[in-house]
């Protein structure tokens, strides 16, 4: 007799994810993935003004702020067929590559480590043997003894209290727990450190977008940014060398910390290898663009079937046909009217709500396909689309990784083992790793344009009496991002975003097929139902958004968590 | 000197729930400040405001509140009343994480010393709708408590002599030009 199990955070009025997994003889047996709040940014937006929907789609998450600012201006300039000033591209490109290490820096330390990380065990660490046992494999400054009798003596003052504050809700001492007291002190004393990091990222997107987390400095068709070498207020010399120096602090950081830090937990957890492939189909956007018509970029895009590499298909540009045509939406098993799958353009959102029902609709979240199947997104999809196609920068970096998980495992761990919940990690660190890398370039080649003598930033939209469309793409931190507009008259006749999560989180759709999440979740570990922590690991590996979240705070503290077994 | 930071949180696309961004743009609007003490629509940033609090040393929140006190109320909590409660198991970076975000910070030993949230209570938060009377009517009480603990940890303000338009933005629409 299976189990089920439900682990829902309920948060009053803003939902979020709400897993369901049945157990049999200790391993996952089905899974449903449901988030319980509507998403209404799309009504939101009819009728208004193209230009302004940026700043709207920006507040439809707080964390993915920047995000959905810029798939929308692309959404606009793509239905006017905009061509966007060089400065525009490399500041825009400099924003989301920041913005994208903040992020990826957070969801490792601060999300998912304590996945595999122990904290309770930290007190009985040998400081000096951290020291030891990572000597030779970073140059890293913060790794001394004293950086680890601190941190140690942190997790001590925490136990000593009583009071577990941050850590009440870690599984400490699971039997999925594996690593040693030195190794989880090691991993914690860089989840202190790498606060300060994420927050240089913060400040650099800040200095480049005026503000953060609402960044002000976008238009349809550009940015706002004056430039002028010499003036105070612009973006001036100051300021570009303020850029340099902070992505230069956080390239160290993640190369000799966070590109560490996982492929050394990913070696002592091998066996994760072997869970949560799931979906196996992979679509990933091209972006970071480096000319005024969007046709180069720095980052590859494409598709994958099956998990088949050698079957990889490259994406031309932001609005590729066979990208356009292929994706649809459903809405069998969501909260939504109507069973036909839609083209985004056609898309419609008429909300249905049910009682949540295994076998009938259980999600908001509508189920995306691309030609019909399930896909993953995602920083893995991104690199596994790079790599079969033969980028030679993410070969670079991915063969960096597996090279030193290989070494440090004493097994040789290929590219083949990424498709995983561990690969989901890993893939995660290669891409920032390169976003660190490709930062210290787009600021050469803005600095270098700049110098040249161009500081134009912005191209004046003008928008036509008849209908038109645009989507605009993004290869957000959580994977495929796009925006799709109909503009009537120049208002906004349809407005209909497929964000990441939505790929990744989607329920079954007409046929069945389970969403991604669901997907790997089948046939992963439990070791002890109350405490499925090996459950959490696969869904925290996609770094899930259940975005829009309304943000109301409970000083009561109804319970905002429950992991019940029925 | 102290750092001191006022912060307004909340969705402003979900109704009441705009009440901690909407009364930080009133009180941008109407009052100036003096140095060490800023003023920001934060949104809503879950776990990053970690991000946003570090290096302060007050940090004064304002936003919508869940109390079954009746709509418009405006309810003080401090650092205990705040993170009386345990945070929850999490599964993804975006639900609310006032707790999480403070005991996070102070792990890291440069949180805040002091730290308000000043809660509005709200009664309707439906995508697109605009303040509800009772909280609308709030605002300028939640601001004059927000003034006020400025004042107690040493911040200075001053009334603007002319106080500048408001940026309700999503409350505004902005009109389109077209051309054949």
């Amino acid at each position: 007799m299976a189990k089920r199990i439900t682990i829902d955070p309920i948060s009053r009025i803003e939902g979020h994810l709400r897993i369901d997994i049945e157990v049999e003889n200790g391993a996952v047996s089905n899974s449903w993935s449901s988030c319980t709040m509507w998403r209404g940014i799309e009504t939101i937006l009819k009728g208004r003004d193209p230009r302004e929907a940026w700043v709207f789609t920006q507040r439809s998450c707080g964390v993915c702020t920047t995000v959905h600012a810029m798939a929308s201006v692309r959404s606009v300039e793509d239905a006017l067929k905009l061509e966007i000033p060089l400065n525009a591209q490399y500041i825009r490109n400099l924003i989301l590559i920041n913005h994208g290490l903040h992020d990826h820096i957070v969801h490792f330390y601060h999300l998912s480590a304590l996945d595999y990380v122990d904290i309770l065990k930290i007190p009985q660490a040998d400081p000096a043997k951290v020291s030891n046992l990572i000597e030779g494999l970073s140059p890293w400054t913060g790794n001394s003894k004293k950086e680890f009798l601190a941190a140690q003596n942190k997790v001590k003052a925490v136990a000593a209290s009583g009071q577990l504050g941050i850590f009440t809700n870690g599984y400490w001492g699971h039997p999925a727990m594996k690593l040693s007291p030195e190794v989880n002190l090691l991993a914690f004393a860089h989840y202190i450190q790498a606060l300060e990091y994420q927050r240089k990222s913060v400040q650099a997107v800040a200095i480049l977008g005026s503000k953060s987390p609402h960044i002000q400095n976008l238009t349809v068709g550009g940015v706002s940014n004056a430039i002028n070498f010499d003036s105070l207020g612009t973006l001036n010399m100051d300021k570009l060398f303020m850029i340099k120096e902070l992505m230069a602090e956080v390239k160290t950081f993640v190369d000799q910390v966070y590109l560490p830090d996982v492929c050394a937990i990913a070696a002592l957890y091998a066996d994760w290898f072997n869970y949560g492939a799931g979906v196996t189909n992979y679509l990933a956007s091209p972006d970071l663009p480096l000319d005024t018509k969007n046709t180069k970029f720095d980052l590859v895009g494409g598709y994958i079937m099956d998990g088949n590499l050698s079957s990889v298909h490259k994406f031309n540009g932001f609005r590729d046909d066979v990208f356009t045509k292929g994706v649809t939406e459903e809405t069998k098993h969501a909260w939504y009217k109507g069973e036909k799958p839609l083209q985004p353009w056609e898309g419609e959102t008429d909300p249905e709500y049910t009682e949540w029902a295994a076998e009938g609709k259980y999600s908001w979240v509508k189920a995306p396909r691309f030609q019909g199947r399930p896909m993953q997104v995602g920083p893995l999809a991104q690199i596994l689309v790079g790599y079969a196609a033969g980028d030679p920068l993410t070969r670079k970096h991915t063969d960096k990784a597996l090279g030193l998980i290989s070494t440090i495992a004493g097994k040789k761990i290929g590219i083949e083992k990424l498709q995983s919940t561990l690969g989901r990690h890993v893939a995660r660190a290669i891409r920032a790793s390169m976003l660190a890398e490709l930062g210290e370039k787009h600021w050469e080649l803005l600095a270098n344009n700049i110098g040249s003598g161009d500081v134009a930033t912005h191209n004046e939209p003008s928008f036509p009496i008849g209908e038109i469309q645009g989507v605009g793409v993004h290869e957000a931190p959580r994977g495929l991002l796009s925006h799709w507009c109909v503009i009537k008259g120049g208002k906004l006749a349809n407005y209909q975003a497929v964000v990441p999560s939505t790929w990744n989180a989607s329920p079954r759709d007409a046929k069945g097929q389970h969403g991604p999440y669901e997907a790997s979740l089948l046939k992963n570990p439990i070791a002890d139902p109350t405490r499925p922590l090996e459950a959490i690991r696969t869904i925290h590996s996609f770094d899930p958004c259940m975005a829009c979240a309304c943000h109301t705070f409970d000083p009561e503290g109804k319970p905002v968590a429950t992991v019940k077994v029925l | 000197m102290k750092k001191i930071k006022v912060c307004g949180v909340g969705s402003v696309l979900l109704g009441d729930d705009a009440v901690g961004p909407y009364t930080v743009r009133w009180i941008e609007a109407n009052y100036e400040f003096g140095e060490g003490v800023a003023v920001e629509d934060l949104g809503t940033p879950g776990l990053d405001l970690i991000a946003y609090m570090t290096g302060m040393n007050v940090l004064i929140l304002i936003d919508s509140v869940d109390n079954r006190e009746p709509a418009g109320t405006v309810t003080v909590y401090d650092r205990a009343a705040i993170t009386r409660h345990r945070p929850a198991v999490r599964l993804d970076p975006h639900s609310p994480a006032i707790t999480e975000s403070i005991f996070v910070a102070e792990l890291a030993g440069d949180g805040p010393e002091e730290i308000y949230l000043i809660g509005i209570t709200g009664e309707a938060f439906e995508v697109g709708a605009p303040l509800s009377e009772p909280v609308q009517k709030a605002i300028e009480k939640a601001a004059e408590v927000a003034l006020e603990c400025v004042v107690k940890h040493g911040g200075t303000f001053r009334r603007r002599q002319q106080p500048l338009p408001m940026d309700i933005w999503w409350e505004n629409a902005i009109q389109t030009e077209v051309s054949a």
